[in-house]
């Protein structure tokens, strides 16, 4: 198929400084956990955008200096001579595919803890990070602003000695160019402090000598937040933040333009719950219609639809469209539009479980839509490609279409089994996304910050791609609303089963903080439920609710947010610091606390229930279970432990016999009815099983490439000797 | 009891497909193929009322060329017992009523209790066979059924009308029914039933097997298709563009022009 023509003016080539963008897909910077410290995941997974079309791929944040360190968080680095080596290896795989590669230079000021390298951060006045834990920066004098912009400079030359086109001067998260430019950070009284030609004077000078030193060679682009989002305590678009734009117009030849900071980054990552598809417009979209800049801009608001793109550059919002998330999810974006396979891209359904794993500080990242994230190169796996299998002449029933069941039929389909049948127990395939998805409500009128609570329908995406990709696959077939036994499935007539039949709620208040069932707890009773029979409404729920919250994640709270919002009094009790403790690093707190706050939930911490009566919940504080408290209540929702539906696998594998009998010659639990567990990663263990089947043993996943150094081998092989060059040891 | 159920293998049109250049039909290049939708129902109900009897039969008949087999081996993975295809290339293009006279061809020579056909084929759409079958073999039929209850020797089955309404008729048997959509959840058949398919009898024949020679065929065709074409798309609209007011002036003198 072809493209339509009204997506034409996606695939219009632009000019960026000296060079040139083929089209408008444009991968801004953003983290991946591989830094300069794993080149082949670095390389592979932007070069597989690359693949896939995009015109342009960045590094995430990259450090120009040891000052500048955000251990344990991963972000790349261009200190030496090395970092060029390792980073030179994905400059060169995007340039295979005719891609443009971006450095995104960072200078962290205090919002860099620097634990690695422990060094002292430096800033435009001594204020400890809003972002950090009691990290301080040491105030910059004037030699120290020369220090650090010659850092900028000299990592700039790195950069283009390894191959990078579009090199960054990085402000936007309210780093430091921003903090120099932002009073909630500079305090300063001399010429680089005060008036906006102050504030602005250390960024300009910096973009300044960064252009003098590459701007023939590289673009030069500078990522900056157009609103602070603090109101007049900060930049403000309408201020000083457009101001900026046109101060600085002359020395960048690309824009891209965000807005808030790394306090709460989620108003600029924002997930699905609290914010629709290209959120920033208010704020981003001013600058290019206020005639600010004169140069190609760039924005982001986790935009998948090809329509909104072509809108988004006809109204003159932006002239290229930025991707993080929708290029995570689907590398093949623009491809997938240039050929007119709409109906086979894979929307990002903002989840932020990408941006969890860089948040925790080490993983490296995942997708909820796309298990081959991260994977590119230690696995070897490729999103549009899939190898027809080596035991592809078998048949494969698959029982169970949630997630895992979905994705693994999915592959399994790719892989060019013979057959591979797809059944579940229920009407519809989807597992529990079918209700997971109508979850996240509240009443959804009042605006928060700047969203609204939105709910999780986004994650439906996650079935509605999947049953589109299986409804094409001519050996995939799919039944729905026929449960089987061990029996239907031994006589079935597969040579290969897979259970993914998922999981439930412990029903008797079964938990991980005490491991023991909570007294008093049954769900057998009408006043008693788990969070799933509270969406499917299939048991009355009372004006007084406690919910109790044992997690971690989005369900409890997700439950008092539906359950206030319907005019209850909800009680919300969690034996944890804080309610959905997960939900930071998926940047969802902030807003979900604003929501909880304005529909009166009274939330408790390090509380946990002792024992429940009816009509009264018996609670203590988990640090001093002296300290006790009632709470009356008509109704109490257990959101504790998930429990495996896995009697089906279990009763197949005791009876050995019979499945050779019946011909089974391979067994399979995968997902929730393995281990219960985040979508994300339900999907990526029936992906995983697919990817493996005619391995030696595809129960057991094969090991993956490890990059990591190896002691004395060639390329370390002067170990000792540069020991022995330290000077304490060189003494002894 | 022995059921009899004519199924056809039908073409699925999505977007993309294109016509012959002359306008025969659809060009069959890149065109997928599945078993008639009515038919999965009269299928169901068939092997419904054969097991309840006990005992008995499911044949299913199929008139088409080996492609259609697929068709055939789908019911039969389903557990209809035996598969019968007729074919020949004069029945190349053949219309309901031609189909309708061979398969009672095939039909009378099974002398079922019963036939069950589905309403329509979702690709001709033209719910004449069944009925045309029943004629040509003489039985008492019922079209548009929604439910069947058996009493051995004569069927008390429903038909929904308009309204809401719903018809109960009494039919001995042997008779014919042609069945809806929803009467029933069809079963599907498993990995082991789709293989065992194979196996299972399947009858090949033509029509002069059955006794029907050419000019019989002829002479039971009461119409052929000439050309397929799309509709022509727009023509004839308007966009009407500028303010409400000129918008609703404009719209009000097309009305004006019509109704003269």
């Amino acid at each position: 198929m072809a493209r339509d023509p009204k997506h034409d003016i996606l695939f219009e080539p632009i000019q960026i400084g000296p060079k040139t963008l083929k089209n408008r897909f444009y991968q801004v910077p953003h983290c991946i956990g591989a830094g300069s410290e794993k080149p082949g995941f670095q390389a592979y997974h932007r070069g597989m955008k690359a693949e896939g079309g995009w015109a342009a791929c960045c590094t995430e944040y990259c450090s120009i200096h040891p000052e500048s360190d955000d251990t344990s968080r991963v972000s790349a680095r261009i200190w030496d001579e090395g970092d060029v080596r390792n980073l030179a290896a994905m400059c060169d795989r995007l340039h295979e595919f005719g891609a443009l590669a971006g450095i995104e230079l960072w200078y962290g000021g205090p919002h860099a803890p620097c634990m690695e390298s422990r060094a002292t951060p430096r800033g435009p006045s001594q204020i400890a990070s809003d972002f950090e834990l009691n990290i301080f920066p040491r105030y910059m004098d004037k030699d120290d602003i020369n220090t650090v912009q010659q850092m900028y400079v000299d990592a700039a030359l790195r950069a283009r000695d390894a191959g990078f086109d579009i090199i960054y001067v990085y402000g936007a998260h309210a780093y430091l160019p921003f903090q120099f430019l932002s009073p909630f950070y500079n305090r300063r009284t001399d010429e680089y402090g005060g008036s906006f030609e102050n504030r602005a004077r250390f960024w300009r000078e910096s973009l300044y000598k960064v252009r003098e030193a590459v701007g023939d060679d590289c673009a030069i682009a500078s990522r900056f937040a157009v609103d602070h989002l603090l109101g007049s305590t900060s930049i403000q678009v309408g201020e000083d933040g457009a101001r900026f734009v046109e101060y600085c117009d002359d020395l960048v030849d690309l824009w891209d333009l965000t807005v808030g900071d790394i306090a709460e980054w989620g108003q600029n990552a924002g997930p699905s719950r609290f914010f629709e598809e290209n959120h920033e417009k208010p704020y981003t979209g001013q600058i290019k219609a206020g005639n600010h800049t004169n140069k190609p801009v760039v924005g982001v608001g986790r935009i998948t639809n090809p329509d909104t793109m072509v809108a988004i550059i006809k109204s003159g919002q932006f002239d290229i469209i930025g991707a993080a998330r929708p290029s995570i999810s689907d590398p093949f974006l623009p491809k997938k539009i240039e050929e007119g396979r709409l109906d086979d891209i894979r929307e990002c359904i903002g989840c932020n479980q990408c941006i969890s794993r860089w948040e925790i500080g080490g993983p490296p990242m995942v997708c909820t839509q796309n298990a081959t994230a991260g994977e590119e190169y230690r696995r070897g796996w490729h999103p549009e490609v899939f190898h027809p299998a080596a035991n592809r002449e078998k048949s494969v029933l698959v029982v169970g279409a949630g997630p895992a069941g979905m994705e693994c039929a999915m592959v399994l389909g790719k892989r060019q089994m013979a057959a591979v049948h797809l059944i579940d127990a229920s009407r519809e395939i989807g597992g529990s996304v079918n209700w997971i998805s109508q979850l996240g409500h509240s009443d959804g009128k009042e605006n928060l910050f700047r969203g609204t609570a939105r709910g999780l329908g986004e994650w439906k995406r996650v079935v509605n791609y999947r049953q589109i990709q299986l409804d094409k696959l001519k050996n995939v077939e799919l039944h729905t609303g026929s449960r089987l036994s061990a029996d239907d499935v031994l006589e079935y007539g597969a040579e290969i089963v897979i259970v993914a039949t998922g999981c439930h709620f412990a029903t008797d208040g079964m938990n991980a903080a005490t491991h023991a069932p909570i007294p008093g707890a049954d769900t057998s009773l009408d006043w008693q439920m788990t969070p799933d029979e509270v969406v499917l409404g299939s048991k009355p729920v009372g004006q007084r609710v406690l919910v109790l919250e044992n997690e971690a994640y989005f369900m409890g709270v997700s439950i008092a947010q539906k359950l206030a919002g319907e005019g209850r009094d909800v009680t919300l009790v969690t034996q944890a610091a804080d309610v959905a403790d997960y939900m930071h690093y998926t940047l969802e707190a902030p807003m979900l606390h604003r929501d909880l706050h304005r529909l009166g939930v009274d939330i408790h911490t390090y509380t946990m229930l002792d024992r429940i009566e009816p009509g009264v919940c018996h609670a203590y504080n988990v640090w001093n279970p002296a300290h006790t408290h009632e709470f009356e209540v008509d109704t109490v929702v257990l959101c504790t432990a998930r429990i495996s539906d896995d009697e089906l696998y279990r009763e197949l594998k005791a009876d050995q016999e019979r499945l050779t009998a019946e011909g089974i010659e391979g067994l399979y639990v995968i997902g929730d009815a393995s281990a219960p567990r985040m979508i994300v990663d339900s999907i990526f263990d029936g992906h995983r099983l697919a990817r493996e089947i005619d391995s030696p043993n595809p129960a057991m996943p094969l090991p993956f490439i490890r990059e990591r150094r190896l002691w004395g081998d060639a390329s370390n092989e002067d170990f000792r000797a540069q020991l022995l060059n330290t000077p304490d040891v060189a003494l002894a | 009891m022995k059921v009899v159920v004519p199924v056809k293998q039908v073409v699925v049109l999505d977007d993309e497909f294109e016509l012959l250049p002359d306008g025969s039909g659809v060009d069959p290049d890149g065109i997928e193929s599945e078993l008639n939708e009515w038919d999965t129902f009269s299928l169901e109900a068939a092997l419904q009322l054969r097991d309840a009897a006990g005992d008995g039969e499911v044949v299913a008949i199929t008139v088409g060329d080996e492609d259609a087999e697929e068709g055939l081996l789908a019911a039969l993975a389903k557990g209809a017992d035996r598969g019968v295809r007729v074919w020949h290339d004069e029945l190349q293009g053949a219309d309901a009523l031609a189909v309708a006279r061979v398969l009672a061809g095939a039909v009378g020579r099974e002398s079922p209790d019963l036939v069950l056909c589905g309403v329509q084929s979702s690709d001709a759409i033209n719910s004449a066979t069944g009925i045309a079958l029943a004629g040509f073999l003489s039985l008492p039929h019922v079209a548009v059924v929604t439910g069947i209850a058996s009493d051995g020797s004569a069927l008390t089955v429903e038909r929904e009308l308009e309204g809401g309404l719903v018809e109960l008729v009494r039919v001995s048997l042997p008779a014919l029914l042609t069945i809806q959509t929803g009467i029933n959840e069809p079963r599907y058949a498993t990995l082991r039933a789709i293989k065992q398919a194979r196996d299972k009898p399947m009858e090949v024949c033509s029509p002069a097997d059955l006794g029907i020679d050419s000019a019989q065929l002829a002479a039971s065709i009461g119409a052929r298709r000439r050309r397929l074409a799309m509709p022509d798309r727009g023509g004839g609209a308007e966009i009407i563009e500028g303010s409400a007011a000129d918008v609703a002036a404009r719209i009000a003198t097309i009305v004006k022009e019509r109704m003269d």
